[in-house]
């Protein structure tokens, strides 16, 4: 993967859940497919994760007849504080990004700081996946 | 999607990928950081750095190609200045990636706060909710 070329991304969140379960819910497939890589528009058919290092997963949603597909292959996993994997979205770039999640138990719940790097401009991908989802929440928080 | 927000967004993806590749270089982003406190002359940017006035002109030449960099003569002397607007534009994009995160991260949140009311309201019809 080449991080050179892109940008990095940082978002810091709290959750009210234990570090445990917010780690689990990246990497149970049941779980996985409500929230990542996924839209509110689109539905998701397909989650598919072998949860080892060097293991692969696939999320494909389904938005407007067309399937989207997500792959990727985690690089750590150190239940409940670090996940790394790499990922790509075949059908706008074959470019593999990589995203690291730190999570750190608190009194109370876990604060969790992700870090996408080498993070692409790509028109297709912002418009289908970026804006959608981002307007769908907005939709979601106004309503 | 709307279409007016779209209107708005960078439209060519190349002249944002020029703005990252041109930021991912430390020597550049220390020529902008000068630059940004004001005009200044090719051997004025070249003064810091442990490099040859020739690289550094490579790297001013990268950056005028991002058009992140002006430069206009006056008489024999070159002076460059900052052009802020491909920044802002990287800004506005990096700032659209970590909101897409940051709506991830709030549908996670809302799944396991509906998993925690679905068990106090059946906490003994099943076990933990999948």
């Amino acid at each position: 993967m080449n991080t050179e070329q892109g940008a990095t991304v940082r978002v810091t969140r709290r959750f009210t859940a234990t570090a445990e379960r917010v780690f689990d819910a990246w990497l149970d497939s049941g779980k996985a497919g409500k929230w990542l890589f996924s839209t509110a528009s689109g539905q998701m058919v397909r989650v598919e994760i072998d949860a080892r290092v060097g293991g692969s997963f696939t999320f494909v949603d389904r938005r407007e007849g067309q399937d989207i597909e997500h792959v990727g292959e985690y690089l750590e996993i150190d239940r409940p504080r670090r996940l790394v994997f790499e990922f790509a979205v075949p059908k706008f770039s074959p470019q593999r990004t990589r995203v690291t999640i730190d999570i750190s138990p608190l009194a109370a719940g876990c604060e969790l700081v992700l870090t996408h790097e080498g993070v692409q401009p790509d028109y297709a991908s912002r418009t289908e996946g970026g804006w959608g989802r981002i307007l769908d929440s907005l939709a979601v928080t106004l309503a | 999607m709307n279409d007016k927000i779209a209107e708005n967004l960078p439209r060519t993806p190349a002249s944002l990928d020029r703005t990252l590749v041109a930021l991912a270089d430390p020597t550049r982003r220390a020529i902008l950081q000068r630059l940004s406190k004001g005009e200044a002359r090719v051997t004025e940017l070249a003064q810091p750095f442990a490099i040859s006035l020739n690289s550094v002109s490579k790297h001013i030449r990268m950056l005028e190609s991002a058009r992140l960099v002006r430069r206009r003569r006056v008489w024999r002397e070159h002076l460059l200045s900052i052009n802020p607007k491909p920044l802002d534009e990287a800004a506005t994009w990096i700032e659209v990636q970590r909101a897409v995160w940051a709506a991830r991260l709030d549908a996670l949140d809302e799944m396991l706060q509906a998993e925690d009311r679905a068990a106090s309201i059946a906490p003994k019809r099943k076990g933990r909710s999948r």
